[in-house]
């Protein structure tokens, strides 16, 4: 699509996917740190993704300054305006995947993984946090690169994601009925499981977003139906 | 020149019945073809905007559908233009008539040098209706109070039509049209000349009249044909590029010139 007749209004457009863009790299990272975190049981970098979502949030305050003065000032319409309307919801999903990152660090950070006598479970927290990373990326780069080539992988694989926290909850249900004494270190990592699967749903409704903006159409109840049923494992 | 086949209906949605078919409607003035094998439907009782560039031929097709470019000399005109049935370019339609049925109000108001009331008697008088006294004052409050202006001005009705302010004016015009009992209300920039408050209170009238009335309106404002109109059609170099429902239009249109156009992206 050509620029706008009005530089500025494509400029304005543009801050609003860069905002979008930098929580969503901001979101990733903050990821990708959860995983280290679970990896090495590093209370440091755990502090350090709390301390970090602030400026996510920050992110999202500005994205939806922009989106309202560009509503006030521009009156986008078609592309603009799916674009614009988007927006709003999409930083609203990365903020809360950085909360979901925030709340899994304070977790970590309040007891000791180690204490939990499962390493297989963290391996699967481990795995559970690659994929929903895998997921974000592949939507962040369609919302990036305006297409939605990814989408449909994306809602694919969230069920992955599902059937993993599925498997992790039953493993540490069974840990906290032979390990009665562990239950305080097991707990954070069912809330760790809950908020990983969390941001593996925020994927999907990035996806949904993007195929919104890119096509004008919603993704409908039947043909989301479709794709759940099209996955195998 | 776009195939018709391109024209795209948007989405599915039930609409009123078709009043106005246009089937390969070109214009031309002298050799210089203005619209091209144009295809078009018009609802009844609905709000259909005609949008585009300037030159692109909107107006040109909007002064297609009560004959006023019968008065240009140099324009031709050939296609089929059919409103309840009857072809409008047929050699036995009494225009006059037919002007009073399809009424028009233009970008800058133009009432007649003369009073409120003879402005709005005007029409019916020419028309022969109302020949007594009480009905033709009847017909003259009641095309006021449905233009929206009764309560403005139904102590001033002795005053020149000139004297109103320009939002007012406009009113007058429509009631003029009004009056004489039309079924289409052809409206070319209509809020163009007006303030913002003079624009909002004619958009709130349109929305009324389209009750009663099928509205065809030429806009340059994208914002005023998404807020006042069911139906969006989009020309574009004398081609109409798309037409649809107006949410689809300005919310996702099919074709690529439609929405660099509405986006504000064709230069």
């Amino acid at each position: 699509m050509s620029e706008h007749i009005v530089s500025s209004f494509d400029e304005e457009l543009n801050g609003i996917s860069d905002g979008i863009i930098t929580m969503g790299a901001l979101v990733l990272d903050a990821l990708k740190r959860v995983e280290t975190t679970l990896k090495n049981n590093d209370h440091n970098l755990a502090q350090e993704i709390i301390d970090a979502d602030s400026q996510i949030n920050e992110l999202g305050q500005s994205v939806e300054n922009k989106v309202f003065n560009i509503l006030a000032s521009r009156q986008p319409m078609a592309n603009d305006l799916r674009l614009v309307f988007s927006a709003v919801k999409m930083s609203l999903y990365l903020e809360r995947c950085g909360d979901m990152c925030k709340g899994i660090s304070k977790r970590i950070v309040k007891g000791d993984l180690n204490e939990a006598q499962s390493p297989d479970t963290i391996d699967h927290l481990i795995n559970m946090s690659i994929k929903v990373h895998s997921n974000l990326a592949l939507v962040l780069e369609d919302y990036g690169n305006k297409n939605c080539d990814n989408s449909l992988k994306v809602w694919r694989s969230d069920s992955e994601v599902d059937s993993l926290y599925s498997g992790v909850l039953t493993e540490i249900l069974n840990a906290i009925k032979t390990k009665p004494e562990a239950i305080n270190a097991l707990v954070p990592l069912l809330f760790i499981a809950r908020y990983l699967e969390r941001v593996g749903d925020q994927a999907t409704n990035i996806a949904e977003e993007t195929h919104f903006i890119v096509t004008g159409e919603d993704l409908t109840d039947e043909e989301k139906i479709q794709i759940e049923n099209e996955t195998i494992f | 020149m776009v195939n018709n086949m391109d024209i795209t209906e948007g989405d599915i949605k039930i609409n009123n019945q078709p009043i106005i078919h246009c089937s390969d409607v070109n214009v031309f003035y002298e050799e210089k073809q203005a619209l091209f094998d144009v295809d078009l439907v018009i609802n009844e009782k609905e709000v259909t905007s005609l949008i585009g560039p300037s030159g692109c031929g909107k107006s040109t097709f909007i002064r297609c559908l009560n004959r006023m470019n019968d008065v240009i000399e140099t324009c031709s005109i050939n296609g089929s233009i059919v409103i309840n049935g009857q072809d409008i370019y047929d050699p036995e339609v009494d225009v006059v008539e037919l002007r009073a049925k399809i009424g028009m109000v233009f970008q800058k108001p133009n009432p007649f040098p003369k009073s409120v009331y003879d402005n709005v008697a005007y029409g019916p008088k020419l028309h022969g209706k109302f020949l007594n006294k009480s009905d033709m004052s009847n017909k003259v409050e009641e095309s006021l109070v449905r233009a929206g202006l009764w309560d403005e001005i139904k102590d001033r009705l002795n005053e020149p039509g000139t004297a109103l302010s320009g939002g007012q004016q406009q009113r007058l015009c429509i009631a003029r049209a009004i009056a004489v009992d039309p079924e289409i209300i052809l409206m070319d920039e209509p809020c163009s000349a007006l303030d913002p408050i003079a624009t909002a209170r004619i958009e709130e009238l349109i929305d009324d009249l389209k009750v009663n009335y099928t509205i065809v309106i030429v806009t340059h404002s994208m914002q005023q044909a998404a807020r006042v109109s069911q139906r969006t059609a989009f020309f574009h170099l004398g081609n109409l590029i798309e037409v649809g429902n107006t949410e689809k239009i300005f919310r996702s249109p099919e074709n690529e010139q439609t929405e660099a156009y509405v986006t504000g992206r064709y230069g």
